[in-house]
């Protein structure tokens, strides 16, 4: 028996004991193939999965490594049956191959015929799949390529997708690194990415993914589709792109609602790419618009449903995927991996923080116990309405206030879901609000003058969950969320990460109502926070009323 | 000539303990003396049973004993080469020790009485011999027609009886012509056997018969330990878990006696585990009597008082004793759920499910997977062919094979498929397998990390007392060389209901956790004591209430009802522990006048109360199979010696030619007489009682004793008889040299 800092368990997960000396060389060995599932103080978790170790064959590893890797870290004996499943699952991959005959084009090749036999029978590659050419190859329609790899991986028979990519229009790109350069994880993570091709990076909110984008342009050095969430992001976009690249605004094009330009590096929103006119998406012709040699996915984990299926067509192009948090509620995130690509590169939250390049993060949750009329009024309230009930709490206001004297003079943001509370709340507090209702140029201008400190408290609704660029923000008060979303609430917690010029720590409350489902989404909540390692402070309101 | 009694009568002490060893049926009950031990040895029941126990080696040897004759040379007949020597005389010797084979004055090699009965009518696949063979003549094979040669191939090795292929009809004729094969009919030939041993030259075998050696997949010896201390660690907690839920919720019995479907369907709720694994945990935790019918009218399967003394055993005794009573077990657990003739789905713990085999094969797979290198985990067919070269004369069904060795694996007693050496020591001692168990277990670690997630990872085995506590406290998420365990408020919950505080509970966590108790575990473990029994229950089986407090405000208190016990639960509510019957006469009888209620309010008026009883049977209890106690053999070969009983005198014989006064009356041993005599082709006189009940004494020859009949010519008479044994009053050898011959 060894003493290795990994301990292998029979349901295929990994626990390594992060303060062992061999922690870091064991954690370098086994990222290749093992998911990282949660990352607190002292034990990570990390996941065996198909999609996992076959990623790792498509990386270049094979079954032998991982067993040496396992064997080799392992602090007691690794059960058997679990090698021979690694074996035997990573043999499965490559059977087949995707690839690109002179004559008839998109052709899968299989070098075990039986396994084709299997595939082609199968319903699910019906329509997919054209002429059989013999025994070893069929041909197959350009336009599915995306399509039959999901089909193919639903089957348990990966396809590696030797067919390449196109090289799409040149278009000079490369970054200007002046009085700035990339960290070493960003380098990291634009080089995984071009090794494989294709795939997601999994970053921080706060950590510079856009730069990550930016240099994987620089790398590609072609025209450029980048689709993002919404159009105050895609400003952000375009200023970040002019400032870190050669790129100068003529070269950058918006495609959303209010401006439909084209240009050789375009971003265009979700929204306008999903919106049908007569029943027919208007606005396809921009992906093919021009001969895009890279097309970015910003924030992928919101990826809506129309998109994946037109990236499904997308599939001789290279992509890149980029999020914080690859966890959907909706549980699609192996559609993301076997459409976009797998995750080429993911860092632990705590990681980037030891480095110093998000600021640390204290997590409060502050238990509001409620008057005992709202507790009667919550007992006796329809299931549907019950969260509601709880989450709109009027007792919350104060501690809102509380909360904002207790850092005043911070740059603070109160973040809600319902409109009503956040009106009252506004009001309150005397301070701005921004929700859906209000313009582009109104947002530009609250946004601009919190980042100059010439307003230090906003009260946001949920258009403030992503992608806005609030660096000096160090406050957030959630008081209400869109029920048990893990996402939302590290995109909330990301909107206070930028590293801090004096250095100080961001603080995160979370107010609840105790005993109501409130508080049992807040647990859901912040479930992915916590496997990332920040470990929530819970007060009771009245302790800080007070402090 | 001597004869196996004889032989068995010069036999030293020793030799028959060991012949009483390897042959436990012989022992029990013990023989009276050495002659009934030679009936009892060569009973047909007796030596099928030897024959079932011996390795394909041991059979070839009897084979070539009893196809050869007594002047058979085994080392020639057996052995192709030098390689093989040991090989035949060990198989020899084993089957002297087994009385199977018995060497005569003159060194000639007997096979027991009535064993060649038993080897069908080809052994060693020779024809019978006949009266006159022919000289063979084997050269005149250089003129034979295409396809003679393949044709006496065929059958050279036995069995010597083939049917005449259509298209070989020419090879066939030339071969009958020349005497080297014969017709039995239209459309069967038969290879006489003076032909097969010229063309054997003289041997029974081809060759000596080894074990098969397949491939087979070793595995380190580490994880064969780890893999099976995990699972045997993992089937004590679940028996464990079984009987906690069964004391207090205890399964019917079925009517035939057995757990119902929906029974076991509840056990795979409750143990998460699959049907048939659920289905063995029940079988182990029966078969080690930790679980029994209790007997009641409405019977229930409920644990045993052996089952306190069970938990409170050591991790690796408990083991010991659940695999131990799972290797003895007679019952064929993998059965369960499977459908009898009937149709009926077999049920756990239904006493139909013995099978008397079902020991020995356990047994003997182990033995088999143990005479492998250590290490090396067989698979299903790899066990199976051992076996069918262990025990040729009975080859278990594949099915069980794998069923047992699948238990086996579910047991801990193998390893990733491997015999650890807790599964090796098994087979010698429970006492030997719980040490060599304790020594596989991985050290035991009391350290838990708690974490800020509200996870808890043991990185490690925990210690009798960690488990506990994360048993009580937690919820497990995954076990195996760590324990994950998570916190929630459900599962702190069962720990206050036991009586455990806020502060006990954090403080036994701090006791085991690394640093200190995250301060989200804190606060979940103090707000769930906060919510904890903010809801009180009690038990009452009536209320009184009044919608005027003043009305019930004396009643409580009053010395004349104090029998009803009533207590005030509010101001309008009083409860009381007797029934609402009696609630209402007492309060009657006191002059008060209530009404009864339904649940909903309305007044209801109670009819009187009438008993009436259903009679029903008694069912009887289940026997528990007991395994007799082994006998001491020595004492048991010891008094084999004592002089043997003189037979009672022979009734006055009928016919005049008076033989000598030395046969038998005892009925056992008459058989051996008669069997010998069928062995040895000799002439015995025997006591017959007729139809009329007139004893009738006649000398015969006998040929075959067999299902209870004697089939023997009459020289005399020139007939053959065939009589019920129980017909034969006595038996006696007939001396040719002394006695007139007839």
């Amino acid at each position: 028996m060894s003493d290795g800092p990994l301990i292998v368990q029979s349901d295929k997960t990994l626990l390594l004991e992060v303060d062992h000396d061999q922690a870091d060389a064991c954690r370098r060995a086994i990222a290749p193939f093992a998911d990282l599932e949660r990352a607190p103080e002292h034990v990570h978790t990390y996941r065996l999965t198909p999609l996992g170790l076959w990623n790792a064959r498509a990386a270049g590893h094979d079954a032998e490594q991982v067993v040496d890797v396992l064997l080799e870290y392992s602090r007691y004996p690794v059960p058997h049956a679990l090698l021979v499943d690694v074996a035997e699952t990573m043999a499965r991959y490559g059977r087949l191959q995707l690839v690109q005959h002179p004559t008839h084009g998109l052709v899968l090749h299989a070098l075990d015929p039986a396994v084709l036999a299997e595939v082609v029978r199968s319903k699910r590659t019906a329509g997919l799949l054209g002429a059989r050419l013999d025994e070893t190859d069929v041909v197959v329609h350009p336009s599915e390529r995306g399509h039959l790899k999901q089909v193919l991986l639903k089957l348990g028979w990966p396809a590696e997708d030797l067919a390449g990519y196109v090289d799409g229009e040149a278009h000079a790109i490369s970054l200007e690194q002046d009085g700035w350069s990339m960290r070493p994880y960003q380098q990291q993570a634009v080089d995984g990415f071009w090794h494989g091709g294709s795939g997601v990076v999994v970053l921080p909110c706060g950590a510079g993914k856009t730069i990550v984008g930016a240099g994987a342009m620089a790398k590609s050095s072609t025209t450029t589709l980048i689709l993002v969430t919404n159009t105050v992001s895609a400003r952000q976009w375009r200023d970040e792109l002019v400032r870190r690249t050669t790129l100068t605004e003529d070269e950058i094009g918006e495609y959303s609602g209010a401006r439909k330009e084209i240009r050789p590096v375009t971003i265009a929103t979700y929204q306008v790419l999903t919106t049908k006119r007569k029943g027919v998406y208007s606005h396809l012709e921009l992906l093919d618009a021009r001969d895009w040699g890279l097309v970015v996915y910003d924030e992928v984990h919101l990826l809506p449903a129309p998109i994946f299926r037109m990236t499904a067509d997308l599939q001789a192009r290279r992509r890149l995927g980029l999020t914080a948090t690859l966890v959907r509620e909706d549980g699609r995130e192996d559609e993301v991996f076997s459409l976009i690509g797998p995750k080429r590169f993911d860092a632990p939250w705590k990681d980037i923080e030891a480095q110093g390049y998000i600021a640390p993060a204290e997590c409060v949750e502050v238990r509001l116990t409620l008057p005992d009329h709202d507790r009667m009024a919550y007992a006796t309230a329809e299931p549907e309405e019950k969260y509601r009930l709880a989450a709109t709490a009027s007792g919350k206001n104060r501690v809102v206030e509380r909360l904002v004297a207790k850092h005043a003079g911070e740059p603070t943001l109160v973040i809600g879901q319902y409109l009503d509370q956040l009106h009252e709340l506004a009001e309150h507090l005397d301070a701005d609000l921004i929700t859906g209702e209000t313009t582009v140029r109104e947002r530009q201008r609250l946004f601009d003058a919190f980042r100059t400190g010439e307003i230090s408290k906003l009260v946001v609704s949920k258009v403030a969950n992503f992608s806005i660029d609030l660096p000096e923000a160090s406050v957030a008060i959630q008081v209400s969320g869109s029920f048990g979303s893990r996402q939302e609430e590290a995109q909330r917690l990301g909107r206070i990460m930028r590293p801090k010029q004096t250095g100080r720590t961001a603080h995160f409350y979370t107010v609840v109502a105790r005993d109501t489902v409130d508080q049992e989404f807040a647990a859901h909540r912040q479930r992915f926070l916590a496997e990332q390692g920040y470990s929530y402070t819970i007060v009771d309101a009245e302790d800080l009323e007070v402090a | 000539m001597s004869t196996f009694t004889a032989y068995l009568r010069s036999r030293p002490d020793d030799e028959l303990v060991a012949l009483l060893q390897a042959r436990s049926d012989l022992a029990s009950p013990a023989p009276g003396n050495v002659s009934s031990l030679g009936v009892r040895a060569t009973s047909r029941a007796s030596l099928e049973r030897a024959l079932a126990g011996v390795d394909a080696g041991v059979l070839q040897v009897v084979e070539a004993v009893v196809a050869l004759g007594p002047d058979v040379d085994l080392r020639a007949a057996i052995a192709r080469d030098a390689d093989d020597l040991p090989l035949v005389d060990a198989a020899l010797a084993q089957a002297v020790t087994l009385a199977l084979v018995w060497s005569d004055d003159d060194d000639g090699r007997h096979a027991a009485p009535g064993l060649a009965e038993l080897l069908g009518p080809y052994p060693a696949g020779l024809a019978p011999a006949v009266a006159a063979p022919r000289d063979v003549d084997l050269s005149v094979l250089a003129d034979a027609p295409r396809g003679a040669e393949a044709i006496l191939d065929a059958l050279t090795w036995g069995p010597p009886v083939g049917v005449a292929p259509a298209a070989a009809a020419g090879a066939i004729d030339w071969l009958v012509r020349h005497h080297l094969l014969t017709r039995t009919d239209a459309r069967h030939v038969l290879l006489p056997r003076a032909v097969a041993l010229r063309l054997r030259e003289g041997r029974s075998h081809p060759a000596a018969s080894r074990p098969p050696a397949p491939l087979i997949a070793t595995r380190a010896s580490a994880t064969v330990d780890a893999e099976s201390a995990a699972a045997g660690e993992h089937l004590v907690r679940l028996v464990a878990r079984l009987l906690r839920t069964w004391e207090q919720t205890p399964p019917g019995v079925l009517r035939a006696g057995g757990l119902g479907v929906r029974e076991l369907r509840r056990v795979v709720q409750t143990l998460d585990v699959d049907e048939r694994l659920a289905a063995l945990v029940v079988e182990v935790a029966g078969a080690a009597g930790l679980v029994a019918d209790d007997g009641d009218e409405q019977p229930s399967f409920v644990p045993t008082v052996a089952f306190d003394e069970w938990s409170a055993l050591p991790l690796p005794q408990r083991w010991a004793r659940l695999a131990a009573a799972w290797l003895a077990s007679p019952r064929a657990a993998w059965l369960v759920g499977t459908r009898d003739d009937g149709g009926g789905v077999r049920a756990a713990l239904d006493p139909e499910l013995v099978r008397p085999w079902a020991a020995r094969l356990r047994r003997s797979v182990l033995e088999s997977v143990a005479g492998l290198p250590h290490g090396a985990a067989p698979d299903d067919d790899a066990v199976r062919d051992l076996l069918a070269w262990r025990t040729p004369r009975a080859v278990p069904p594949a099915s069980a094979v794998a069923a047992v060795l699948q238990e086996a694996g579910a047991l801990g007693v193998l390893g990733a498929g491997a015999l650890g050496g807790a599964g090796r020591a098994l087979l010698s001692s429970a006492d030997d397998a719980a040490t060599a168990f304790d020594a596989a277990l991985p050290p035991a670690v009391d350290e838990i990390l708690l974490q800020g997630d509200l996870t808890g990872i043991v990185p490690g085995r925990p210690s009798d007392e960690l488990d506990d506590l994360v048993e009580r406290t937690a919820h497990v998420e995954s076990r195996g060389g760590a324990v994950t365990v998570r916190f929630s408020a459900d599962s702190v919950r069962p720990a206050f209901d036991a009586g455990a505080t806020a502060d006990s509970l954090l403080a036994d966590l701090a006791v085991h956790a690394r640093g200190p108790v995250p301060q989200p575990l804190e606060y979940l473990v103090r707000d769930a004591a906060r919510t904890h029994g903010r809801l009180r229950t009690g038990s009452a089986s009536s209320y009184l209430r009044a919608d005027d407090p003043t009305l019930l405000a004396g009643l409580a208190d009053d010395p004349r009802l104090s029998g009803l016990g009533l207590f005030a639960l509010a101001p309008t509510v009083l409860a009381s522990p007797a029934p609402a019957r009696e609630l209402l006469d007492t309060l009657r009888a006191h002059g008060l006048a209530p009404v009864a209620e339904t649940p909903d309010g309305h007044v209801v008026h109670l009819a009187p109360q009438v008993r009436r009883v259903v009679r029903r049977d008694r069912r009887g209890r289940p026997r528990t199979a007991e395994e007799p106690a082994a006998p001491d053999l020595a004492t048991v070969v010891a008094r084999l010696r004592t002089p043997e009983s003189t037979p009672r005198a022979a009734p006055a014989p009928v016919s005049t030619s008076g033989p000598a006064p030395r046969g038998t009356d005892q009925p056992g041993d008459a058989l051996v007489l008669l069997r010998e005599a069928a062995e040895n082709r000799t002439q015995v006189w025997v006591e017959l009682v007729g139809p009329t009940g007139r004893p009738e004494e006649r000398l015969v020859r006998p040929l075959r004793v067999d299902g209870g009949r004697l089939r023997a010519v009459d020289a005399r008479r020139e007939s053959e008889l065939s009589v019920a044994v129980h017909r034969i009053a006595s038996v006696r050898p007939y001396d040719p040299t002394t006695e007139e011959s007839a």
